[in-house]
């Protein structure tokens, strides 16, 4: 049986549900690890360990942030991915480097993916909820415009991105033009959900067949 | 073992990017650890008009995207540039790590804690923290989440160091005490002074016309016009001075207390023997120095007060209030003058226990000259500093957290 290592990074992951997120990841994971896929999600915590336990056939590591103290969005994630790569490279060198893909969850978890894709060369897959335009449309405040420029970074370093529906990849092309080559629409509706996202793992993760 | 070594210097201003003192400190650190054929890469923010890659006397120069979008603030400004940094460096360190080399971080203040502890922990490789100084002496406590979150970033970045070097003994002490680092983490190793480059100076008299008239001692004041230089100590201390000696007061440079201070002179009948100069370039300063009868420093707080070594180069007798570093470079009556904090009594008393007796004014000015090219001399700062660094690469190959290369 050919063993596919996945790690997942999310900000959301239940309990913590503060959005669709959540519960999206939740059942991705575990029907991935139901393929017999070998599951590491990483998420934030307000006061996570950063060990990583099993939960019901898949490993999870809640991750605190460092810097308890913030003055807005973006200095508190750049501090807490800090922290997801030391977590994530923990477990890499303790699995003999052997991750075969990086799924990561919304721009949030994008300067951690960015680090660990170019430090472990790392296929990195990155699926897109919504869009900074969306949340705050027509805002250009410095803020959104920090927002805007790592999810940006996320689009350009991304090796293939995935959106629910032909519209958000319109959407996408729109704000972000020039990489609608590595967009793929996988609708979490349609009853084929599962099969795509497994036939775009293999694909990137080099394997041929599911490991099922 | 250090041949072996590559030391990266990751510090958020290097000249021609100078904006507070770390960019000196760095450049001449780095080079003098050139000298000593260790292999120093410097990562740094880009400049207009510098080079992205540059080698200066052996030691090469990175330098990055800063990150120039609006930023709601500078410190979103730092974590932005922090990231670009970081996937810079990881370049660099893989480069190195493939040629088989031991990579050690050394890292500069709050401004590079994010990358350094990212480049630790992804490459498994040892970090070296200078703590210049921290928010909660900059601000005299931390009065705000703005301040608080810097203060919380220095703790970070000081409990993910192997080991931590503070240039006094004074800044060794807060940084234990506000981060809970045992003393024995951490390094005391001063700043330091490129001597000869004070010692060379000249001016002509007409100069030292230009800012005092040829009957009055010149007192000099360089720094910024904040708070924590306690320069509306010197203001009041002014007319006590001219009791005993008829002095001109030269205050150079600038800052947001200027309108204050000029304010206050008025108002206790010293302006006329003041003169606010505002910023002057380098050389003017150097030979501000070089014409100066009395050199004072009457700062509140001082990490380190680089100026002192600056002045003492320069063959000015020195009288600065006996706080933070200011207490450990100066002897008292024997490299230096020292006065109490915050007493403009004490301070006048100390210029003219200058201004009054030149022979004793010469034995000051000899000592000082003599101290500062024995311990403040970038070489051997650097030789302490390659000792740090063999103790952290010695200990951290001998460790378990490595990781192993193939080989082994």
């Amino acid at each position: 049986m050919i063993s596919v290592r996945v790690i997942i990074l999310t900000w959301e992951f239940p309990p913590r549900i503060v959005g669709d997120l959540a519960g999206y990841v939740q059942n991705l994971a575990y029907s991935l690890a139901s393929q017999k896929y070998d599951i590491y999600v990483f998420t934030y915590q307000e006061n996570g360990d950063g060990q990583l336990y099993d939960l019901d056939g898949i490993q999870v590591c809640r991750i605190a942030n460092p810097v308890r103290t913030h003055i807005n969005i973006v200095t508190w994630d750049i501090t807490l991915m800090t922290a997801f790569e030391k977590a994530v490279a923990d477990v890499y060198y303790s699995v003999q480097q052997d991750i075969q893909l990086m799924d990561v969850h919304e721009w949030t978890c994008v300067p951690a993916a960015v680090q660990l894709k170019k430090a472990f060369d790392l296929p990195f897959l990155f699926t897109i909820h919504s869009l900074e335009e969306h949340r705050s449309h027509f805002a250009n405040a410095p803020l959104n415009i920090a927002i805007n420029n790592i999810e940006a970074l996320g689009i350009r370093e991304a090796d293939t991105i995935i959106v629910k529906s032909e519209w958000m990849k319109q959407e996408l092309d729109t704000y972000h033009p020039g990489f609608q080559d590595k967009v793929k629409v996988i609708a979490p509706e349609k009853s084929t959900w599962m099969e795509e996202i497994i036939a775009l793992y293999n694909l990137l993760s080099d394997v041929k067949e599911s490991p099922a | 073992m250090m041949n072996n070594v590559t030391v990266f210097m990751l510090s958020w201003e290097f000249p021609p990017r100078i904006i507070g003192g770390i960019a000196a400190h760095v450049h001449d650190l780095a080079l003098a650890l050139g000298q000593l054929n260790l292999d120093v890469k410097v990562i740094t923010c880009d400049f207009p008009g510098a080079e992205d890659y540059e080698e200066i006397d052996g030691v090469s120069v990175h330098r990055i995207d800063s990150y120039k979008y609006p930023t709601s603030n500078f410190a979103s400004w730092v974590y932005m540039m922090n990231l670009n940094m970081q996937e810079s460096a990881i370049r660099l360190i893989r480069d190195e790590i493939k040629q088989g080399k031991t990579c050690l971080l050394h890292s500069h203040d709050w401004l590079v804690a994010k990358v350094a502890i990212g480049l630790k922990h992804l490459f498994r490789i040892p970090l070296l923290a200078t703590i210049h100084s921290t928010e909660h002496g900059r601000r005299k406590g931390i009065h705000s989440e703005y301040q608080r979150m810097i203060h919380q970033t220095e703790s970070w970045l000081a409990n993910e160091a192997w080991r931590v070097i503070c240039c006094s003994t004074y800044m060794a002490e807060q940084v234990s005490q506000l981060f809970h680092i045992p003393l024995t983490r951490i390094d005391t190793i001063p700043n330091g002074v490129n001597s000869t480059q004070y010692a060379i100076v000249t001016a002509s008299p007409s100069f030292k016309r230009q800012y005092a008239d040829p009957h009055e001692k010149l007192v000099l004041y360089v720094g910024r016009l904040v708070y924590e230089k306690g320069v509306s100590v010197l203001v009041d201390a002014v007319n006590l001075v001219q009791r005993q000696t008829n002095a001109k007061f030269v205050v150079v440079g600038d800052g947001y207390m200027r309108d204050r201070l000029v304010d206050q002179a008025r108002r206790v009948n010293a302006m006329s023997k003041m003169f606010f100069t505002g910023f002057l370039d380098e050389e003017s300063v150097k030979k501000l120095y070089h014409v100066a009868d009395v050199f004072v420093i009457p700062s509140l707080y001082e990490p380190f007060g680089i100026v002192a070594l600056e002045g003492m180069a320069s063959g000015a007798p020195v009288v600065a209030s006996g706080v933070g570093g200011l207490a450990e470079i100066i002897t008292h009556d024997k490299t230096g003058v020292l006065v109490y904090p915050d007493n403009p009594e004490s301070l006048a008393w100390g210029i003219n226990r200058v201004l009054t007796d030149p022979g004793y004014a010469q034995w000051l000015r000899e000592n000082a000259l003599d101290h500062v090219k024995t311990f403040y001399d970038w070489n051997t700062i650097a030789q302490t500093t390659s000792t740090v660094y063999h103790q952290i690469v010695s200990e951290y190959l001998d460790g378990s957290w490595r990781l192993k290369q193939q080989s082994e």
